[in-house]
C-alpha cells in the first residue's frame, strides 16, 4: 500500500516503524502513540490557517464514528505556534478524537511532515502503511478504502 | 533506549541463514533473484515435529540474543563507573494527580516525560519507571526534578525538588519519589539515593 501520486516527492518512511511520542490534548489529558498498539490509526496533522484541514479532519472523525469499534482509531497533530488560534480551530472542527498539540514540532519532523494537511495511516503493528497529502474532493474514498484494507488485515 | 541500528541487521541475517539452513522459505530482498524452481519429483514428507522444535529453539536462541546484545550495548553506553540512572515512583491517591516531569541535571535537561492516564495508573499500582539512564563526570553534582499535576483540590499544581549529590567510582542511582503527607494534606516530592 503506498500513496503515489504524479510528481509527488515520496515519502521517507513509508514501512517503517511509527515513531512513538506523548502530546498533551486539547481536553488537558496525554496520549501516546503506543498505548494504541493493535489498532489501526490515523495520524492527522493540521494547523489553523491550512484550508483542506477542516474537510479532512471531519472526514476521519466520519470513519473513526464509523470503525472505531473494528479497532480504528485516530490522533489529529496540531502544528500551531499559536495555540489559541489550535484551539479556537478544534472548536470551529469538532472531532470525535483526541486533537494533540505539538505548538514545538517535535512529532512533526520525527514524521518529516512537509505538507497540511497530511495523514498517515498505522497499522496495527506500529508500521507507518500509507500516507495523503492535500484532502481533495474524493479524498474521503481513498481513507475509507485503506482503512478497511488495514482493518481487514 | 534504542537498539543500535546494526542490531536488527545481523538478527534478520542470522534468522535467514537459520531458516534457509532448516529449509524454510525467507523472503527476497528487493532486486534479489528469485529461487531456483522445486525439482520435479516431490520429496518425501518432512518430519514436521523435528522442524518445528528446531525453529522454536532457534527463535529462543535469537530471543536469548538480542536481550545479551542489549545489556551488552547499554553496558558499553552506559558503563558502571559512570552510569547515572535516576527512578520514579509514586506513593499517592488523594493529594497529587502526575501530569509530568522535567528532570535536570547540572542546569541541563536531562529527561522530560508527559503521563498518560495508564501511565499514572501504573505508577500509582506500585509500578518504577527509569525516567533516565546517563553517564556523569566523579564529583559533585545538583539535580533538579519538576513536577506538574493536579493538587489536592483539581487545580493546576507545581512543585520542584532539588538534591546535591557526589557521583563515586561505580553506578549512582537516584529515586524521585511522590507521597502523600497526610500530616500537612499535601504531597511531598523528594529526591533521594535509591536503596
Amino acid at each position: 500500500m503506498s500513496a503515489a501520486v504524479a510528481g509527488a516527492q515520496p515519502y521517507a518512511l513509508l514501512g517503517a516503524s511509527a515513531p512513538d511520542f506523548t502530546l498533551k490534548a486539547t481536553s488537558g489529558t496525554n496520549f501516546r502513540l503506543a498505548e494504541y498498539r493493535g489498532q489501526v490509526v490515523a495520524l492527522a496533522f493540521w494547523g489553523s490557517r491550512c484550508g483542506q484541514c477542516g474537510a479532512q479532519l471531519a472526514a476521519v472523525s466520519r470513519l473513526v464514528d464509523t470503525y472505531r469499534t473494528a479497532g480504528f482509531a485516530a490522533l489529529a497533530v496540531d502544528v500551531d505556534d499559536d495555540l489559541a488560534a489550535a484551539a479556537r480551530f478544534a472548536v470551529a472542527h469538532p472531532v470525535s478524537f483526541p486533537v494533540l498539540l505539538d505548538p514545538a514540532k517535535d512529532v512533526a519532523r520525527a514524521y518529516r511532515i512537509d505538507n497540511l494537511p497530511m495523514l498517515l495511516l498505522v497499522d496495527r503493528g506500529g508500521t507507518i502503511r500509507w500516507m495523503a497529502r492535500d484532502y481533495g474532493s474524493d479524498s474521503g474514498n481513498g481513507y475509507l478504502q485503506q482503512v478497511r484494507t488495514l482493518l481487514d488485515e | 533506549m534504542k537498539h543500535s541500528v546494526t542490531l536488527p541487521a545481523i538478527l534478520c541475517t542470522l534468522l535467514a541463514s537459520w531458516a534457509a539452513g532448516a529449509g524454510e522459505s525467507t523472503p527476497v530482498p528487493p532486486g534479489a533473484a528469485a529461487p531456483a524452481a522445486a525439482p520435479a519429483t516431490a520429496p518425501a514428507a518432512p518430519d514436521t515435529r523435528a522442524l518445528d522444535e528446531e525453529i522454536q529453539s532457534i527463535k529462543k536462541d535469537t530471543v536469548d540474543l538480542n536481550r545479551d546484545l542489549f545489556v551488552l550495548e547499554e553496558e558499553l553506553l552506559f558503563p558502571a563507573n559512570t552510569q547515572v540512572a535516576v527512578f520514579l515512583s509514586m506513593d499517592v491517591g488523594d493529594f497529587f494527580a502526575l501530569d509530568s516531569v522535567e528532570l535536570r541535571i547540572d542546569d541541563k535537561q536531562v529527561a522530560k516525560h508527559l503521563y498518560t492516564p495508564r501511565e499514572a495508573e501504573a505508577l500509582l499500582k506500585g509500578g518504577v519507571q527509569r525516567l533516565y539512564l546517563g553517564n556523569l563526570k566523579v564529583g559533585g553534582h545538583e539535580i533538579v526534578a519538576l513536577f506538574t499535576g493536579k493538587g489536592p483540590h483539581g487545580q493546576d499544581y507545581s512543585r520542584g525538588a532539588t538534591l546535591k549529590f557526589e557521583k563515586s567510582v561505580g553506578a549512582k542511582y537516584l529515586e524521585l519519589k511522590i507521597s502523600d503527607r497526610q500530616a500537612k494534606q499535601q504531597p511531598e516530592f523528594e529526591i533521594r539515593d535509591w536503596e
